[in-house]
């Protein structure tokens, strides 16, 4: 056993703890005999440990009392300069980020125009969608949504679930007379495979019908 | 980190019989030699006895016209010289005057004593001030630990903690305590580390 290697496995600490096999407590045994640095760490963590047998022996008062003082101040420790200072340094530094970089990026990109991937979900068909969505990973795309003529509610709910079954997005719907609906999708990280549109429509009493529901294959390109 | 041995003016110090070398390597290994031995014998009779035994060995090697042919490989004499004595302990158990028999040997009339008074009350103000500073939690975890030698398994279960949680406390607090250890240790002789060596 190397040094590199005892301390990779953390061999003092489990020398000490009595957790190494009888094999490479062995072999730690004689890199220990050789090596002055591990030796230090031993003889170090150990006298730690018999002063701590000695000291945790004492009444338990004793030991809270000393603990008390630091535990009152709480959460106000927070607010010692020690404290306070560098993570107020950091809060600075991530606000400045932010309004120098982040939010200017995200604006100039939600400004820009972009096409879209498109594709019509009709309600009105079993089955799935023929054609399948493909798009750039990180990217959303339109679903136009053909729903059912003469279904009168108040509103509507359309859930989209992901390959996994979980819903991706829940998105409410009032009532409209327009039989297609464009859902814009969000860029979001989605994995490619079968993803189901359920349209529910919710009557003046709160109770949801199903309105129609259709599948798509969607292909994300990494 | 680089690589720390005994070297060959250290080991030709000892066979001189320089009092500050051989009173320096008697207190390093004799703590290594008593944490080793203390997993494997459960009477501190049986390891002094062990521990003197290896000392008297090793010194009348050293002495000899054979000595010790890798200076560098000093530390690796001395733990395969203890684990013959232990062997042979092992072995002649049952035959307590064994070693009680044995030729007294020269053996340098050093007093173990690690650590001096001062050194000691300073060491313990500093163990002190470690364990008030952990959490309550983390107290009760070394006491169960180390005092009442509870099962670790068990410990870790009622604690919820795993046996990683552990080490990293044990080195943790022996990280806040090493640079006091190694001011109150005091430097090496001449020869037996970097600081020394020629």
């Amino acid at each position: 056993m190397d040094h590199d290697e005892a301390i990779r496995q953390k061999a003092p600490e489990k020398y000490l703890l009595d957790e190494l096999d009888p094999g490479i407590r062995e072999q730690f045994e004689e890199h220990l005999f050789q090596c002055q640095d591990c030796a230090l760490d031993v003889r170090a963590t150990a006298t730690f440990i018999e002063q701590s047998k000695i000291i945790l022996a004492e009444k338990p008062v004793e030991v809270q009392a000393r603990a008390a003082a630091p535990a009152s101040s709480g959460w106000l420790a927070w607010f010692r300069p020690a404290i306070a200072a560098p993570v107020f340094a950091m809060l600075l530094i991530v606000v400045a980020y932010q309004n120098l970089v982040t939010v200017p990026h995200l604006s100039q990109a939600a400004n820009t125009p972009h096409l879209l991937t498109a594709t019509s979900i009709n309600l009105m068909t079993y089955g799935s969608n023929p054609s399948p969505v493909s798009v750039h990973a990180g990217t959303g795309f339109l679903l136009n949504v053909i729903v059912p003529p003469g279904a009168h509610f108040s509103s509507y709910k359309a859930d989209l679930f992901n390959p996994a079954g979980g819903v991706e997005l829940s998105l409410a719907i009032p009532t409209s007379a327009e039989d297609t609906w464009p859902i814009e999708v969000p860029a979001a990280e989605r994995q490619s495979g079968t993803y189901k549109l359920v349209v529910h429509g919710i009557a003046a009493d709160g109770k949801e019908v199903e309105v129609g529901r259709s599948s798509f294959e969607l292909q994300v390109q990494k | 980190m680089q690589f720390q041995s005994f070297d060959e003016s250290y080991v030709e110090r000892l066979r001189a019989g320089d009092f500050r070398t051989q009173e320096h390597f008697v207190v390093y290994f004799s703590e290594l030699i008593q944490l080793k031995l203390r997993s494997r014998l459960h009477s501190p009779q049986a390891i002094e006895d062990v521990r003197q035994e290896t000392f008297v060995r090793v010194f009348t090697t050293l002495r000899s016209d054979r000595s010790i042919r890798q200076p560098e490989r000093l530390g690796a004499f001395v733990n395969s010289t203890c684990n013959n004595v232990l062997l042979e302990y092992y072995r002649s158990s049952s035959r307590h005057s064994s070693l009680e028999d044995e030729e007294e040997k020269d053996v340098p009339a050093v007093v173990v004593d690690f650590v001096g008074a001062v050194a000691a009350k300073q060491m313990e103000e500093k163990v002190r001030e470690i364990l008030a500073e952990l959490p309550e939690k983390d107290r009760r975890i070394l006491r169960e630990v180390f005092l009442e030698e509870r099962d670790k398994d068990d410990i870790c279960r009622d604690f919820g903690v795993d046996r990683d949680y552990l080490r990293v406390l044990l080195h943790r607090a022996k990280q806040s305590f090493k640079a006091l250890y190694l001011k109150q240790m005091g430097p090496p002789p001449p020869g037996a580390g970097p600081a020394g060596k020629v």
